[in-house]
């Protein structure tokens, strides 16, 4: 059996507001296959936000440990995190997060700099990034010329440029409207199925969540349940059942 | 080696075109002035570092003003290691009109020329220098300046030497000259000293007797035993003397202008502190705006260091760019500025030696205005760049 490609074990994440400490995470636990694709959901201040930050290596754990793609997070130093987050992690943003000061193609080039590749090899791998989104007539347009759909097409298309094996989306269709979030769900379907991409997808949005394979419930820092789309059911047995 | 993001820094730099415009103007202006304040500086010292080492300046001990005698020359000659001694004295006219100044001396005519080697003119000049009571030589920058040219009659009104008769001095242009050192400028008017002395003597016109300095031309010995010699032997008087290099004579002329090369040196100060904090101030600006994005690169796996560069670069990049363009602009309006200045500043250059210090001043600058902006860049959290307001 593969090991998993997530994996938090007694994961806490506290933060000092106004003199308040607060949990954002309290002793979680989650384990993510690889080739899953799960969502989270949860109200805010759940931790959905603080669990997708550790998983990317954004931020680090108070206590408890955090091993993605076989790499336990707390004993990489700032630079080699920035390495791992160059090499294993695709990021994809509500906001989308595009530089507005390059093209699209510009844009999805830039974590190839961080790659071996030629300047040819970049282009070309930018550019077949663009051609699976769905966008090789947009590659010379800036950011502000795009709809807000197609920003985050190319925004998915950025965080697949390295061919990276997790994809980490924070409320990818927050900002979109109805046809424009069913194309990025599709896509990240997609994704997941033909490219066998692991994706954890933190979202408000019940029909992107419905999207996922397992949707992940938290709740005050806490693991609440895991949902099983394929059974359209919680999992029997799965630490989903442990209420908190 | 992965690459750096090269790009990013040139799209930035365009990235607020208005900011950058007018911080490149800003750059612009003051490395303009500084050269142009570089160059006056070196033009005042120019006469001094072109002084000649082999010649001396004997003037009255108590003052410039103070005229020497003229029996003193025959004395200077015959002291061991000088070779020629003559005559100089500021003549003050006036040509046509108060505002039309230009420097005339009255010198050794017969000596001119061998003591200043640096004064070049033709043949039939110098032998009409000889020959013409009249005669004057006048450089190749006055005779554009007046349009004088050899066979000219130059009508001179005396200031310190009036002609009793009312009539200004006639001067005969036998000869244009050029120089070959700064310390003898272009822009000068070269007449006999004896036509100065015959007059005075004949008591056509006012003004004191005597010179005003002489100018020893030394055979080869120490200049400062010589000096010390010349100053011995009037040591009694009737008239102390104080003898000096040329060098030293310039300088005196700096000295002159006070404070002057301080408060041009201290503006030049001043200009590059205002501008340093004039770009600090812009990248500070630019890396705040830019926080989200530095928190995006970072997300995506890009050093801190990478993102210290950006900055960095950008600032020295935007420095280079605007010191270029002053610096192009002070070589290219060199001309026009020497022309508008050359009565009281006749050597005006922007050296290569001023531009290069302008440019690594400009590289300075952009360094220091970008180490602040790039490490706080450098040292932002990834989370809270990323929710930092677009």
């Amino acid at each position: 059996m593969n090991a998993p490609a997530i994996q938090l074990s007694q994961v806490t994440r506290q933060y000092t507001r106004g003199g308040e400490t607060v949990k954002a995470l309290d002793e979680f636990d989650l384990e993510i296959p690889q080739g899953g694709y799960y969502a989270i959901m949860g109200p805010s201040g759940s931790g959905k936000s603080t669990l997708l930050n550790l998983v990317g290596g954004l931020d680090r754990p108070d206590a408890g440990q955090v091993v993605v793609a076989g790499e336990d997070l707390n004993q990489l130093t700032s630079s080699e995190l920035a390495d791992f987050r160059a090499n294993t992690i695709g990021f994809v943003f509500q906001g989308f997060n595009l530089l507005p000061v390059l093209t699209a193609v510009q844009n999805v080039e830039l974590p190839l700099l961080l790659t071996p590749l030629s300047r040819g090899e970049r282009r070309k791998q930018a550019l077949h990034a663009l051609e699976l989104v769905g966008l090789s007539d947009r590659i010379n347009h800036r950011p502000r010329q795009l709809s807000g759909g197609q920003e985050q097409r190319v925004a998915i298309a950025r965080a697949l440029a390295t061919d990276p094996q997790l994809i980490l989306a924070d409320e990818p269709t927050g900002d979109l409207d109805r046809d424009s979030a069913s194309s990025v769900l599709e896509l990240l379907e997609r994704l997941n199925a033909e490219f066998k991409k692991t994706i954890v997808m933190v979202t408000h949005d019940a029909r992107a969540a419905d999207s996922a394979g397992h949707v992940v419930h938290l709740d005050k820092g806490k693991l609440e349940r895991i949902v099983d789309n394929r059974l359209k059911a919680p999992e029997a047995g799965a630490p989903a059942e442990q209420e908190a | 080696m992965l690459r750096f993001p090269w790009l990013l820094v040139f799209k930035n730099l365009g990235g607020r075109p208005l900011r950058t415009f007018l911080t490149l103007a800003s750059l612009t202006v003051a490395f303009f002035l500084l050269c142009v304040l570089r160059s006056v500086l070196g033009g005042l010292e120019a006469g001094i570092k072109a002084s000649a080492n082999d010649r001396l300046v004997v003037q009255s001990a108590v003052s410039l003003f103070v005229s020497l005698p003229d029996s003193y020359q025959a004395k200077i000659q015959s002291v061991p290691g000088v070779e020629d001694a003559i005559r100089w004295q500021w003549f003050g006219g006036i040509y046509q009109d108060p505002s039309n100044f230009f420097a005339q001396f009255a010198v050794d005519h017969d000596r001119l020329l061998k003591v200043y080697p640096e004064i070049h003119t033709d043949e039939a000049a110098a032998q009409a220098f000889l020959e013409k009571r009249t005669a004057c030589l006048v450089g190749t920058k006055l005779a554009q300046r007046y349009g004088f040219k050899v066979g000219d009659r130059i009508p001179l009104q005396g200031t310190i030497f009036p002609r009793f008769d009312g009539q200004p001095w006639q001067l005969d242009v036998v000869g244009i000259y050029r120089s070959s050192s700064a310390n003898v400028d272009e822009q000068t008017m070269f007449f006999r000293y004896d036509y100065l002395d015959e007059t005075r003597r004949a008591e056509l016109c006012g003004g004191p007797q005597g010179a005003g300095v002489y100018v020893l031309a030394l055979d080869g010995r120490a200049p400062e035993a010589v000096a010390a010699r010349v100053d011995a032997l009037f040591r009694n008087g009737p008239q102390a003397v104080n003898t000096t290099s040329e060098a030293e004579f310039q300088r005196q002329f700096v000295s002159m202008l006070g404070g002057v090369p301080v408060f041009l040196s201290s503006i030049g100060g001043g200009v590059l502190f205002a501008i340093l904090l004039a770009v600090l101030n812009t990248m500070l600006m630019a890396g705040r705006e830019r926080t989200h994005d530095f928190g995006v690169l970072k997300a995506l796996g890009f050093q801190a260091s990478v993102v210290f560069m950006l900055l960095l670069l950008e600032s020295v990049g935007l420095c280079l760019i605007g010191g270029a363009i002053g610096i192009s602009l002070a070589v290219g309006s060199q001309a026009a500025v020497g022309n508008a200045i050359s009565l009281v500043l006749p050597t005006y250059e922007v050296a290569q030696e001023t531009q290069l210090l302008a440019l690594g001043a400009a590289a300075v600058i952009g360094l220091v205005a970008g180490v602040l902006p790039g490490l706080r860049a450098a040292q932002l959290e990834v989370v809270e760049a990323l929710r930092a307001e677009v």
